[in-house]
């Protein structure tokens, strides 16, 4: 089963697309079950303006995508390096045993984007 | 009937809706609560009513009412064909043939006698098209095989095993021959004495009956083990008072699949021509995973692979969005593992294509308009799927 987060953000995904002056980008993906994630970002004045994804992979996978999209958008990278597991976890919602996997890709988006925005720092 | 759940379902391998007049025949049964062994007048009633249905299921297998045996359904007629025979072999083990595609209820008891007693097993694996060749069962056979257990069709695929074939070598030869035909009674007519096996498994609600019974054909009853003792329902083979409800509502089943199969089939060989002329016409990528002939599948179902999306993800487009029922061969496991249908890749289809399959099975109440509503709905989630993952 999914929860209403899931559905709401995989049939309505409203993120979903391309930036085309992105200025950060980064992908993930899960060798296993192979769900493939790419998010293009446009960032001004350390504030993440823009967030767009492209994914294959499960249904829980691309929710998982654009609820990470949504919540970024008009956040500082500190504000997001604040979040710690328990936060990251809550975002999605009860899942099912076959859906954790969906937990770790949604933590590696987060690590991903603070690596990114670290380096863009530097 | 929810008429839109019911166009809208395409997912009839799961399990059937069952039909009215199977309810009709289940609801008066009800208020019978005479136990069917008492000696009063009530207790008679039932078991006529118990008798009668056993000849309904015997007339739909074309056999004698001796041979039928009432079950909770598939998994368990499946379980009682293989642990019935085997424990007659338990103080030698010898050999079983089986094949990779079995249904979980065939696979898994296999394996506890051969982890838990030692039996030897060969799995037979089946071809590209999902067919298993006549000639790797000959050539599998060993002296001391104990039984042989194949599916007749595949829950799956729809690919229909030459069982006739297979039965004319063991029976030549004397061995056991066990066939799950859950999925093939109700779609097809079926002769058990012609065919010449020796158990054949059935489940009331993949053919509109109800849920939580089902039946044994068993050939010659000196030849396999009582399942559950401590009772004489059964012929003293399967103790316990007998479900009367559920075997009032088989017995309807039984009984329409008896005067309608062939109409059922050719209604349903109609929906899946149009179905695959369809896809063949639509823009979408497919490949079909296993036959899709007449003569070597089911008129119901089509199993696919549709290029450049996940399976599990069209199933939930189709019913969230669209109100169509599917399901697929895969899905994610865990962190560490993925699900992969064990049919599949039996039948070699790599990795991605079994990712991007998804199964469609319909039935006696799918109309033609509903297979033209499904495909434009198909095509539609498709699309969708794809402008997501576009660059990947």
């Amino acid at each position: 089963m999914y929860n209403d987060i899931i559905i709401d953000n995989f049939t309505n995904p409203q993120k979903v697309g391309d930036i085309a002056l992105a200025n950060c980008e980064f992908e993930i993906g899960n060798p296993v079950c192979g769900d493939r994630i790419k998010i293009q970002l446009m960032v001004e004045n350390n504030t993440i303006s823009e967030a767009r994804f492209r994914a294959w992979g499960c249904a829980t996978s691309i929710a998982t995508a654009n609820l990470f999209c949504e919540s970024i958008e008009g956040k500082t990278t500190s504000d997001i390096n604040q979040k710690n597991d328990q936060d990251i976890e809550s975002m999605l919602g009860q899942l099912e045993p076959s859906q954790h996997h969906c937990v770790h890709i949604l933590k590696e988006l987060h690590q991903q984007l603070v690596v990114q925005a670290n380096a863009g720092a530097q | 009937m929810d008429q839109q759940h019911i166009s809208g379902y395409f997912d009839y391998n799961a399990t059937t809706p069952i039909c009215s007049d199977v309810i009709d025949s289940m609801v008066p049964a009800m208020k019978l609560f005479a136990n069917p062994s008492g000696n009063n007048r009530h207790s008679q009633t039932i078991k006529k009513t118990i008798n009668e249905a056993r000849q309904n299921v015997a007339q739909l297998l074309q056999t004698q009412v001796s041979n039928i045996f009432f079950t909770s359904g598939g998994s368990e007629a499946n379980n009682w064909a293989i642990k019935g025979v085997l424990f007659k072999h338990i103080d030698k083990p010898g050999h079983i043939i089986t094949t990779e595609i079995e249904h979980a209820s065939v696979l898994d008891t296999v394996k506890y006698f051969a982890d838990t007693f030692g039996f030897e097993v060969t799995y037979l694996k089946p071809k590209k098209d999902g067919a298993i060749d006549v000639s790797d069962l000959e050539n599998a056979l060993q002296d001391n095989t104990q039984l042989i257990t194949i599916m007749y069709a595949n829950n799956e695929t729809g690919v229909i095993q030459s069982i006739e074939k297979m039965a004319t070598i063991t029976s030549a030869r004397k061995i056991p021959f066990h066939v799950d035909a859950v999925q093939l009674v109700g779609k097809r007519k079926i002769n058990v004495e012609k065919l010449g096996i020796d158990y054949l498994s059935l489940s009331a609600h993949k053919f509109y009956g109800p849920k939580g019974v089902g039946s044994l054909y068993i050939k010659d009853i000196d030849s396999i083990e009582p399942l559950i003792h401590g009772g004489g329902q059964e012929f003293s083979m399967r103790a316990g008072t007998e479900n009367l409800v559920t075997i009032v509502g088989l017995s309807k089943a039984a009984q329409r699949v008896t005067e309608s199969v062939e109409q059922w089939d050719s209604d349903n060989w109609q929906c899946k021509q149009h179905l695959v002329a369809l896809l063949e016409a639509s823009p979408l990528k497919i490949k079909f995973n296993g036959s899709t002939d007449y003569s070597n599948s089911l008129s119901n179902t089509l199993n696919i692979a549709i290029d450049g999306i996940r399976g599990e993800s069209l199933m939930l487009q189709m019913e969230l969005i669209y109100g169509f029922i599917i399901s697929v061969g895969s899905a994610c496991s865990n962190n560490k593992t993925i699900n992969l249908s064990h049919v599949l890749q039996a039948m070699n289809i790599n990795e991605t294509d079994i990712q991007s399959s998804i199964r469609i099975s319909f039935g006696r109440f799918t109309q033609l308009e509903d297979i033209e509503k499904f495909v434009t709905a198909l095509v539609s989630a498709v699309e969708q799927l794809l402008a997501i993952s576009t660059g990947y």
